[in-house]
């Protein structure tokens, strides 16, 4: 399985994501999700960016909403755009969720 | 006679949720509680960022450029321009690996005098006590 995960959120309340497995794991952080890209709480990245083999990719008019630019992104994560998720979506991935 | 001290606390990060945003519109607009009260009574709102509110105060927000919406960083800087306190949590800022360089110190592109205070949650915790009625969000 090929999954596109969009995450949304700066905290979870629940392990679906610890425990999600794909032959092709994709994560994309919107809204409050791209918080993870660039905060280092306690000094540390987030551990959301700790998913093995995951591809992470942040949307960038989401992450300049809230005040960061590219240049603050951890080097882990892409800075992609609207268009860009849409070719994810299409071309690299064939099922998208939401958590 | 007298100050009627209210807290908005805002404890939740900015646009996901319409929460923060209505703290500090509510916290901009309470003046106008006054035509209710005796004459000669003030209210005198102070708005505090913890936890990861702290993220409300960012500066450099995009949002009208990008979405069509006011930003959290211009509802601020109207709060300073009305002269309302608005105080940053210092060690909630430090756990997040924030600089007081990247967040909104003052609006003086607006004309505003005053400034936000980057402040300990001790100094918090005693303005909370001071003040007789809070609002969480």
């Amino acid at each position: 399985m090929k999954l596109a995960v969009f995450l949304s959120d700066l905290r979870r309340t629940e392990d679906t994501y610890d425990r999600l497995k794909a032959d092709k794991l994709g994560v994309i952080l919107v809204e409050n999700g791209v918080y993870h890209a660039v905060l280092k709480e306690g000094g540390k990245d987030s551990p959301i960016l700790s998913k093995a083999g995951a591809n992470f990719y942040v949307l960038s008019d989401d992450l300049e909403t809230r005040g960061f630019t590219a240049a603050q992104v951890n080097s882990k994560v892409k800075v992609v755009s609207y268009g860009d998720i849409v070719d994810l979506i299409m071309n690299d991935y064939e099922k998208t969720a939401w958590l | 006679m007298g100050a009627l001290k209210l807290c908005f606390v805002v404890q939740r990060p900015p646009y996901k949720s319409e929460n923060p945003r209505l703290a500090l519109t509510h916290s901009i607009s309470s003046q106008t509680a006054e035509i209710h009260l005796e004459d000669g009574e003030t209210v005198v709102p102070t708005l505090i960022f913890v936890g990861d509110g702290v993220l409300n105060a960012t500066k450099n927000q995009q949002a009208m450029k990008l979405y069509g919406v006011t930003s959290t960083e211009s509802h601020i800087k109207n709060g300073l321009l009305i002269d309302m306190p608005i105080w940053v949590c210092k060690e909630d800022m430090e756990r997040l690996g924030l600089k007081e360089d990247q967040m909104i110190a003052d609006a003086e592109d607006m004309g505003a005098d005053l400034k936000t205070k980057f402040v300990s949650f001790a100094e918090i915790q005693k303005e909370i006590e001071a003040c007789p009625h809070l609002l969480f969000f």
